[in-house]
């Protein structure tokens, strides 16, 4: 039996090693989030003694959404959604501590949860922090089938490679919302281009001055129910012809 | 089930997140998102508040930190650019006339998003941009470094750096560019950050401002010619060229109605024109 267990704890290390070499292996280069999400609960289940996992992300409003599971039986998903409500994941958000509930058959401070995920047969159960420095992402929630509580050094593990994965989210978070800021600049470069641009148009084409080019841009846009730039981009890229604004003056200028 | 969920879910999610940890009930989402260390966070805070004119620090604390003897941050959108910041006033004409000829080293580091380094005018770089060569050969200027802005591949702009002697840059100036490139590609995109959606930011609006008779002047040639406004600009830029008038200059002088490009052929600046008629 020692031998086993030696045998076990030996296999566990390696396999924790392999583990994370293959997530931060999938962290270079391009990598898909969801990707490294999904291996993370899969390889939770598999490292520690846990019969399913899952990652839950809070979003904007601060709601609890399922972002990767080991296994996408409905019942799994419906345990993280009542985690809205009330549940280990809610609470390990809010505090960002581990929270442990090795029997869940016992008074819990949640027992809307604890009835359904005895029920679902999942009596023990523990949340980790997604964390970076001091702001919270979510939680992982790990599932267990008997109702023993996980060790010490189980969860170690398991924030370990929470830690690891909360890396890959900002990661990717920073990845997208800097494509999303040097989108919105270009495209608010563009736009104030197009805007002069289509004054000009419209100044030549009316005989009119640029301040009066302007309102006549504007108020058509208006009147038309459309954004001033879409207005001078459709006319710079002769998709609007000009003739739809020649006038000889904005007289529709309030 | 769970990667639909995640698809439709997750994305939009993931764009903006907000913690309710303990002590920070409204996390700074922009410290979360952007992978900044706390001297870059400030360096740009005060960039900045640096970097809101044209005749502003920015381009002058570039040439400070990085020893050099120009250099200007000019925002850039296919084709399309802006200076927000020169160091000195040659730094700016050897901007202008990349502007107005389309090409030019900063053209060609936005294009790459790779820096383009030229530590002399050689015959390579004279055959490509003869135009800026002679000019920034005039300008005393002998080598230039141009570091694309942005992150991930994307550029806005370029930071270009002017040296007066041929020469590369050493490892430790070309490693403090490529950092200052970041630091100021961050400044840029914090200052657009305020902006109302769809606008630029009040701080980066003489950067388009003072070109606007340009792009005016290019509506009214686009209309003039009946040609789309690109050739429009192409055709300013090559009358600016024939009178050996600058493209700002032809512009103004478009919107006072002084000039018509479609009736070059009457003459109607000085005989000093190109024949353009349609």
């Amino acid at each position: 039996m020692p031998d086993d267990e030696r045998k076990m704890g030996l296999e566990r290390q390696a396999l924790t090693a392999l583990t994370f070499v293959e997530i931060v292996d999938t962290l270079v280069g391009d990598f898909d989030v969801i990707e490294v999400l999904t291996v993370l609960t899969s390889r939770c289940v598999q490292l520690l003694d846990t019969s399913a996992a899952g990652i839950l992300l809070a979003d904007p409003d601060g709601h609890l959404r399922v972002i990767g599971a080991s296994t996408e039986q409905i019942e799994l998903l419906e345990l993280f959604q009542i985690q809205n409500d009330q549940g280990p994941c809610l609470d390990c958000y809010s505090t960002g501590a581990v929270v442990v509930e090795s029997d869940l058959r016992r008074s819990t401070p949640w027992p809307k949860f604890s009835a359904e995920s005895v029920r679902v047969g999942f009596p023990s159960v523990c949340a980790v922090p997604m964390r970076l420095n001091d702001v919270i992402l979510g939680c992982m929630n790990l599932f267990m089938a008997e109702p023993v509580a996980l060790s010490a050094g189980e969860v170690a593990i398991a924030q370990a490679l929470a830690d690891v994965a909360s890396i890959a989210i900002v990661q990717d978070l920073a990845t997208r919302q800097a494509v999303i800021r040097e989108d919105q600049l270009q495209h608010a470069l563009n736009s104030r281009i197009a805007i002069e641009q289509a004054k000009g148009m419209i100044a030549e084409r009316g005989g009119m001055d640029m301040d009066d080019s302007f309102a006549k841009l504007r108020s058509f846009a208006r009147n038309n129910n459309r954004g001033l730039t879409e207005v001078a981009e459709a006319l710079v890229a002769g998709t609007l012809p000009i003739e739809k604004l020649s006038g000889r003056r904005a007289t529709d200028n309030p | 089930m769970l990667r639909s969920l995640v698809a439709t879910e997750l994305r939009p999610s993931l764009e903006r997140h907000r913690s309710v940890h303990a002590n920070a009930s409204r996390v700074d989402t922009h410290r979360l998102l952007v992978n900044l260390d706390q001297a870059t966070r400030i360096a740009v805070a005060f960039a900045c508040q640096t970097a809101t004119t044209q005749r502003s620090g920015l381009g002058a604390v570039c040439t400070g930190v990085l020893s050099v003897a120009g250099a200007g941050v000019s925002l850039m959108a296919s084709g399309r650019s802006g200076t927000v910041s020169i160091s000195d006033a040659y730094v700016g004409t050897l901007e202008d006339v990349q502007f107005a000829i389309g090409v030019g080293p900063s053209h060609d580091a936005f294009a790459s998003g790779r820096p383009v380094l030229t530590p002399c005018f050689d015959d390579r770089a004279s055959s490509r941009w003869p135009s800026f060569v002679d000019l920034a050969r005039a300008n005393g200027v002998a080598a230039v470094f141009a570091y694309p802005l942005g992150f991930n591949g994307a550029s806005i702009g370029v930071l270009s750096l002017y040296q007066p002697a041929d020469g590369n840059l050493t490892m430790s100036q070309h490693d403090d560019s490529v950092a200052m490139a970041e630091m100021i590609t961050e400044t840029l995109l914090t200052m657009q950050d305020t902006a109302p959606d769809g606008m630029l930011a009040a701080g980066l609006e003489d950067a388009v401002s003072y070109r606007a008779q340009v792009y005016q002047a290019s509506g009214m040639v686009a209309v003039q010619l009946r040609i789309p406004v690109s050739d429009a600009l192409l055709r300013m830029r090559a009358h600016a060229f024939a009178t050996g008038a600058s493209v700002g200059f032809v512009a103004a002088d478009i919107v006072a109605r002084r000039l018509r490009l479609d009736d070059d052929a009457k003459g109607s600046r000085n005989g000093l024109v190109a024949g353009t008629r349609e």
